[in-house]
């Protein structure tokens, strides 16, 4: 084959073509691709914008580099061919993707962020989501502990429903995909599944006239993500590396072994009893055998992109593995992605987007409030015993007594609660999901004449997942059992088909008209079953589900089914480029609507005035770009569930004997919930566009919420609820962008920002009625998921006993040990005589709102000479936190604390902190309030972090050329490195509706990583 | 090319598509769900009607706690609450401390799931009562069938009403006529927007009304229910309910009216159709097939009440709750009972008791023992010895006394022991806590023993501290005198009453209005 080719291009009159491509003020151009149209032979000019390639006389050579328009110049006689490339200023115009098409930044009227691929794609990361955190203006993204898997809480303006869905619908190169956990026994977060190296661009949707063509599925926003495509010119190959390690970012400061002893035996003496604690021969940092201050990553990417006039390819495989902070928590993925584009005619061309994905995420039990959850057992381990025991059969240090427990080592009970050996789960149970991932689209293009433009594209979002669980039968979860294995299969299937008609056209060079018409048909099927067993023969069948290997086999499984189908149109129209129309109309069917009320109407509309291009301010010397712009959208949530207007009987067996039981209330006259949509914006740039700013100000209101509304419980509906259209939710704001190129010199330096102020307020619920959780409430008037309880007032400094206020003001003290509350007076704090109440119906208040007030993100870029430097800021703020888990680790029964509890009252003499009550053994419920929130473990949760620092070097090109390389980049790079805060729990962002509770702390990483361009 | 051409080829694609893809209201949005069966279909066919009936006992036997079940109201709850609200267990971790230590709020998960899961059977057998009643209509049952079907779901429905009336209302005495506030007897299906109207209309009954449709429904019952010979088992007559268990929940409920003649009336139709087992063990070494559980709930290996609720779980394996050293060390409980058998019906783990009534802490199939027929006994026996027919009373009592006794021709009691009828009262009562420790009867015999002539409790008496108790208070050989960690409530607190729950209050403004006071 290789002689084959070599005699063709021999007999051919080959010869070699030089020549300096260069810009049209002489500049020359490094990096230019130069194609021998109609072939696969390129090259690319070197530093100095020279290039030599061998070719044919008659043939064409291309010239392409980004920014710059397109030169052929036909092969003659000459065997030097210099070239030069005009700007290309329509190109140099940054495109925005928007729902179904691209719209040019400066043509844009609605309000859409976009971040850029190559932003996030060095960054250590399981899934690209989180990196989006600080990055735009209205985006709020937490990640809300170390273990990979947990899918971070992302919201786009708000939070726009109360017991509806409030996560965004995320489109991949316009597949509408899965998004959340999609099964097996680990956590899993299904936009793992994207390989954040793969992405070229991220837009945001925000305001209702973007998002109001995605209508029904928009209420939350939209995040479109573009994956990179081919481009014309030679085959282009990158390699990036990156590595590092994980630690985890804070730790809680627990008591060691002296301490402990001291506390635990204060606890009992306090009550009258006898010893918990002794010995000090251990001091056992629980903390650190649960997590691991060392966790490796490596992430690999290869990529291979290019194209002829015809074909145009990307192909990449990428693989990354992540160890967690948490043992045993890990994460595996290997990535296949192939974007290719086919054109067949001038007026036709077909393409496949497809990124094929096998995520594996090993997990752990995390469970906040369970025995072998990670965090809740290791805070609770006394430091004065060895996990281990050698004279244990099974190796662990299992209690003698109730080997179900932690052993007691020295001490004179067993662990409080009763917890098991943690090492024991961690080091032997399992959890694990493996996804195999398919989303793709095939689409044809047809563009029978210029200004018309036909596309048909056939989608799929496949994700089959598997899980397994493995539960020790010796100690631990499984202990009970006698062994758990249980294996799952979660199978998603989701299709959808895409017609869009586009028309394009420009009328006397004044009049710019675009249309666009859309059908839209999705269906999808989510299938899935499980098989348990328990009471295992041995522990040795702990791999996967062996026949016959247990005593007791559980099955199960489900099915269903949703659909819609849709119709929608877009109007454009601007006049010279200064005003701006547009308008969006989309009619949505969805079979989880009753079939009266399952069709439903979203319109679309804004304008746009780009002041600028006005004759009294064209060429303006300060001033290069101003755009006021206004918009409205109402848009629908289908995150409902599949039949949530039926009345419905589900399976409901008594021991073995089948049969069913009322399960959902109906309620036939179930309509669309729909957020309305207000924004007015400005655009500003400023010499050049060196400054630019972008204001906006929001109005999201959703009416006719979907909510489950609550039914008294002695009616005894199922879930004490069902759906109906009632209560309004708001939330308004203002979002400030800006970016500045402060040096553009050999020196260069952009700084961006972004900030916004995010109101919310729940206007209607039913019957104004409050719906109240654990910890925090829904009320009328006031933002979402206000922080709800009793407020304190310290200790008693005569008898260190708890003091509330009731809602009235007056203040009341817990009596131990427990149950009854005696009227507080601070001038005789001795007398406890004055009986009264503490009441979780009367006496609870709003203590605080759960919802930061303001958040945004500060980035700055500078390079000198090859060097570069990048960081991102980010901050939060205006919002309280209910720090449960320091009322956790301030537990009165046998478990250690935190150093917190060293400031308890002792005496009259030493009353502490004034804060801390004094001990009482086994008094959780009266000494620290266990059953509702109150203001002792109230927290701000403002703070500001340095979200990431990367410092990179790139080899001169002349250097690198020498090695047959285009680019060498090396770079070290921290993630989560600093945080400025207040709060005293192990991170502000470790927060689910305001409230912290023993969660995994997040990590931070080191890492250093390389970029190879071939 | 030429624009025919494009067209041509354009309007060939999307026709295939169209064809391909075959997109049209009925496969997309027509869609009907395959987990679950609509609430028209539900009572439509036999064997439907059959499955909801089964569905009322799952009601009984799981509840739903936050997703779960956790034996919520009769498959493990009656006992761990009934129990904690005692003094005769002690609660040594943090499950059922709330309860244990009297902290309970409106918003606390055992009393509030209580409430729920209580009413939520009831709704479910109301359900029953009116969609069989249709089927009847409709032809679709015999009237045979639809008769059994109503008899278990008004036996449930009354059942439901009885243990919400030991917890969230005064007992009988309260008043003379009983005429204070009991619970809101639900009597018709709650599933439509009428009925929701209808159902927030109702306010709480007084207890003397609780009482009375209970037993209407227990009368209706046993007049509709098969006897337990007639079930298709003897599994089943335990597990499902029969004529019998109808019984002897009236001499329950009498009991708790003090209508001492009723008990005695409804406790003979019962003579001769139930037998103790020879061993106290008899009942829980054999849940499902033996002479004296007269209704138990059913559970198995893979539908049970759970690892945190399961009677074995809690109780057994993880030895959540214990037997306090109060009625360990009561002196009427001899040293050589059998009901302190180690192995049989006891455990002691460091020297702590722990109860073995519960004896599967793998799979958790033990039934929860709701009714036993020594329970009947006793209820007779002390109607007896309230009614003064001493002798009957005797008898009875030792009926169920001396089956445990080392050596009954000593041991056993005779008339001369007790002085007084006050005497024979309190050794009979004695006897429940003893014969029926950590199976949740505790609770019932405070609540109702309130401002009693013969046997009167104080309020809910003090306990020993929650945790683990020493080793050396079980000693035997003295009454135990403490120490002492949880205090007494007297009757006239208002915590002697579990609240409302808290849900209620805010969703209805009726029973907003009738709150338990104090709360």
């Amino acid at each position: 084959m290789l002689l084959f080719s070599l005699s063709l291009a021999a007999s051919a009159q080959q010869k070699t073509v030089t020549g300096t491509v260069t810009t049209a003020t002489g500049m020359p151009l490094p990096g230019v691709s130069v194609v021998v149209k109609g072939t696969t032979t390129g090259t690319q000019t070197d530093f100095d914008g020279n290039y030599s390639i061998s070719v044919e006389s008659g043939q064409t050579l291309a010239f392409t580099y980004v920014g710059f328009k397109k030169s052929e110049i036909t092969v003659g006689a000459q065997n030097q061919i210099n070239a030069t490339l005009e700007e290309d200023t329509e190109a140099l115009d940054e495109v925005v993707v928007v729902g179904y098409g691209v719209q040019r930044k400066r043509d844009l009227t609605a309000s859409i962020s976009q971040v850029k691929g190559e932003d996030i794609s060095n960054l250590v990361t399981p899934s690209f989501d989180q990196q989006l955190a600080g990055r735009a203006a209205g985006v709020q993204v937490t990640t809300q502990s170390g273990i990979i898997g947990e899918t971070p809480r992302f919201r786009i303006r708000g939070i726009a429903s109360i017991t509806s869905g409030t996560y965004p619908l995320f489109v991949v190169d316009g597949v509408p995909i899965y998004t959340g956990d999609v099964g097996g026994y680990a956590s899993t977060n299904a936009l793992g599944d994207i390989n954040p190296a793969d992405i070229e661009s991220i837009e945001i949707l925000k305001d209702g006239s973007a998002t109001a063509i995605y209508g029904s599925r928009a209420a939350n926003g939209v995040v479109l993500i573009t994956t990179k495509k081919g481009k014309e010119g030679r085959i282009a190959t990158n390699y990036n590396l990156t590595t590092g390690l994980a630690r985890p970012v804070n730790k809680f400061d627990l008591l060691g072994a002296a301490d402990f002893v001291t506390i635990s035996n204060e606890k009992r003496s306090n009550r009258g009893q006898s010893d918990w604690a002794a010995g000090t021969d251990f001091n056992t940092d629980w903390q650190d055998l649960v997590l691991n201050d060392n966790a490796f990553q490596q992430d690999h990417n290869l990529s291979f992109t290019g194209g002829t006039e015809f074909l145009k390819y990307y192909l990449s495989i990428g693989y990354t593995e992540q160890e967690s902070i948490a043992k045993p928590n890990e994460f595996k993925r290997f990535t296949y992605r192939a974007n290719l584009e086919q054109k067949i005619q001038d007026w036709v061309s077909v393409g496949v987007n497809v990124g094929l994905t096998q995520s594996e995420y090993f997990g752990l039990n995390t469970g906040t409030n369970s025995l072998s959850g990670n965090i809740f057992n290791a805070t609770r381990q006394h430091p004065n015993v060895s996990p281990y025991d050698s004279n244990d059969p099974t190796g662990y240090n299992l209690d003698d007594t109730f080997p179900d427990r932690m052993g007691r080592g020295s001490n004179l009970e067993t662990v409080g609660d009763n917890i098991p050996n943690i090492i024991f789960a961690i080091e032997n149970n399992q959890y694990f999901s493996k996804i195999n991932r398919l989303i793709g689209n095939v689409y044809a293009d047809i563009k029978p004449v210029s200004s018309v433009n036909f596309r048909t594209q056939v989608s799929l979002d496949k994700a089959n997942t598997n899980g397994f669980l493995f539960w020790s039968p010796i100690h631990g979860d499984g202990n009970g059992s006698n062994g758990r294995v249980q294996s799952n299969n979660n199978e998603l299937t989701r299709w959808n088909w895409q017609n869009i008609l586009s028309y394009n056209e420009t009328f006397a060079d004044a009049h710019n008209v675009s249309l666009t018409a859309v059908s839209e048909y999705q269906k999808e099927r989510n299938q899935s079953f499980f098989a348990t067993g328990t009471d295992l023969s041995n522990e040795f069948f702990g791999k996967a589900l062996i026949s016959g290997s247990y005593g007791v086999q559980g099955s199960g499984g489900g099915l269903t089914e949703n659909g819609f189908i849709s119709f929608a149109g877009r109007f454009n129209y601007n006049y010279k480029q200064r005003y701006y129309l547009q308008g969006t109309l989309r009619r949505d069917g969805l079979s989880s609507l009753p079939t009266t009320t399952r069709w439903g109407t979203f319109p679309g509309a804004s304008f746009g005035w780009t002041v600028s291009n006005e004759e009294f301010l064209k060429n303006n010397d300060v001033v290069s770009d101003l755009k006021i712009r206004g918009s409205y959208g109402k848009v629908g949530n289908v995150s409902i569930g599949n039949y949530p207007y039926l009345g419905l009987y589900s399976p409901a067996r008594y021991a073995d004997n089948n049969g069913i039981a009322y399960s959902q209330f109906g309620n036939n006259n179930l309509r669309w919930e729909t957020s309305i949509k207000y924004d007015a914006g400005l655009d500003l740039g400023l010499f050049q566009n060196r400054f630019t700013l972008t204001a906006d100000y929001f109005i999201n209101k959703t009416e006719d919420l979907i909510l489950q509304v609550e039914t008294p419980q002695s009616f005894g509906i199922p879930g004490n609820n069902y759906n109906a259209n009632i209560g309004n939710i708001e939330n308004s704001g203002l979002e400030f962008s800006a970016t500045a190129r402060l040096l553009d010199k050999e020196f260069k330096w952009e700084v961006s920002g972004n900030i916004s102020f995010v109101d919310n307020e729940v206007i209607t619920l039913v019957n104004g009625a409050d719906r109240i959780g654990t910890n925090t409430i829904v009320r009328e008037g006031e933002p979402i998921n206000s922080i709800y309880g009793i407020r304190y007032y310290g200790t008693n400094p005569q008898n260190g006993n708890p003091v509330y206020y009731k809602a009235d003001g007056t203040l009341v003290q817990g009596l131990l040990p427990g149950g009854s509350y005696a009227i507080f007076d601070p001038n005789n704090p001795s007398d406890v005589s004055q009986s009264s109440s503490l009441s979780a119906a009367d006496d609870r208040v709003i203590l605080g709102q759960s919802l930061p007030k303001y958040f945004g993100g500060f980035n700055s870029n500078m390079n000198y000479k090859n060097f570069d430097l990048g960081f991102l800021f980010r901050f939060s703020g205006g919002n309280k936190i209910f720090n449960a888990t320091r009322r956790d680790l301030l537990n009165q029964n046998f478990t250690n604390n935190s150093t917190e509890i060293l400031g308890r009252w002792q005496s009259v003499d030493n009353p502490g902190d004034g804060w801390t009550p004094r001990l009482y053994a086994s008094t959780n419920t009266t000494t620290n309030l266990t059953a509702l929130a109150t203001s002792r473990f109230l927290e701000d949760g403002d703070f500001i972090k340095l979200d990431n620092i990367t410092l990179g070097y790139t080899f001169p090109s002349e250097v690198v050329e020498k090695i047959g390389l285009s680019r060498f980049r090396l770079y070290l790079q921290g993630q989560n490195l600093w945080i400025i805060t207040d709060y005293s729990g192990l991170d502000p962002e470790m927060e689910s509706a305001g409230v912290d509770l023993n969660g995994t702390p997040r990590s931070s990483i080191f890492s250093f990583g390389l970029n190879v361009g071939f | 090319m030429n624009m025919k051409y494009k067209l041509k080829s354009i309007s060939i694609a999307i026709g295939l598509l169209l064809v391909l893809a075959g997109c049209n209201d009925d496969n997309v949005l027509n869609l009907e769900p395959y987990n679950d069966i609509s609430e028209n279909a539900a009572f439509s066919t036999a064997d439907l009607v059959a499955l909801s009936v089964t569905g009322m006992y799952n009601g009984a036997q799981r509840g739903d706690y936050n997703g779960q079940g956790r034996g919520y109201p009769f498959g493990a709850a009656f006992v761990q609450q009934g129990d904690n609200r005692g003094e005769d267990v002690v609660n040594v971790a943090t499950f059922y401390q709330l309860t244990y230590t009297g902290t309970y709020d409106p918003t606390t998960a055992n009393n509030v799931f209580y409430w729920s899961d209580t009413y939520r059977m009831i709704n479910r057998t109301n359900i029953v009562i009116e969609g069989v009643a249709r089927a009847l209509e409709n032809g679709i049952l015999t009237p045979e069938v639809a008769q059994i079907y109503t008899g278990e779901a008004k036996f449930l429905r009354a059942a439901g009403h009885l243990e919400l009336l030991f917890h969230f209302a005064r007992p009988y005495n309260d008043t003379p006529d009983a005429s204070h506030l009991g619970v809101p007897y639900r009597d018709f299906a709650i599933n439509s927007t009428e009925t929701l109207a209808a159902a927030e209309a109702q306010g709480r009954n007084t207890v003397a009304e609780c009482y009375q449709r209970i037993i209407q429904d227990l009368n209706d019952a046993e007049a509709a229910l098969p006897a337990v010979g007639e079930r298709a088992d003897v599994r089943q007559g335990i597990t499902r309910a029969t004529k019998e268990a109808a019984i002897a929940f009236k001499t329950r409920a009498y009991l708790h009216m003090r209508n001492w003649p009723l008990v005695i009336q409804e406790g003979v139709k019962l003579n001769s159709r139930f037998n103790l087992t020879d061993s106290p063990n008899g009942p829980f070494a054999s849940g499902y097939g033996n002479t004296e559980s007269i209704f138990s709930i059913e559970n198995s290996a893979v539908n049970n009440p759970g690892v945190n609720a399961a009677l074995a779980s809690q109780y057994n394996r993880r030895g959540l709750v214990v037997i306090s050293p109060i009625i360990w060390r009561n002196p009427a409980w001899l040293s050589d009972d059998l009901r302190r058998g180690e192995g049989t019906l006891v455990t002691t783990r460091s020297g702590v008791k722990y109860t073995n009534k519960y004896k599967d802490p793998v799979n958790y199939t033990d039934p929860s023992p709701v009714i036993r027929y020594a329970e009947v006994l006793l209820n007779m026996a002390e109607a007896y010895a309230r009614t003064n027919a001493t002798g009957n009373a005797l008898t009875a009592l030792n009926r169920v006394r001396n089956r445990s006794l080392a050596d009954p021709a000593t041991q056993a009691y005779v008339a001369a022991d007790f002085a007084t009828p006050a005497a024979l009262v309190n050794a009979i009562i004695t006897e429940r806590r003893i014969e029926f420790v950590m199976e949740g009867r505790r609770w019932p015999d405070i609540h109702r023993l309130q401002k009693d002539d013969l046997a009167p409790i104080a309020g809910i008496p003090q306990k020993v501290a929650n945790g683990t108790p020493p080793a050396d208070s079980y000693t035997l050989g003295t009454a135990y005198n403490g120490p002492y960690g949880v205090n007494a409530i007297p009757y006239t607190d208002f915590k002697f009453l579990w609240p409302i729950p808290q849900q209620e209050i805010n969703n209805n403004p009726t029973l907003a209005a009738q709150q338990n006071p104090g709360w």
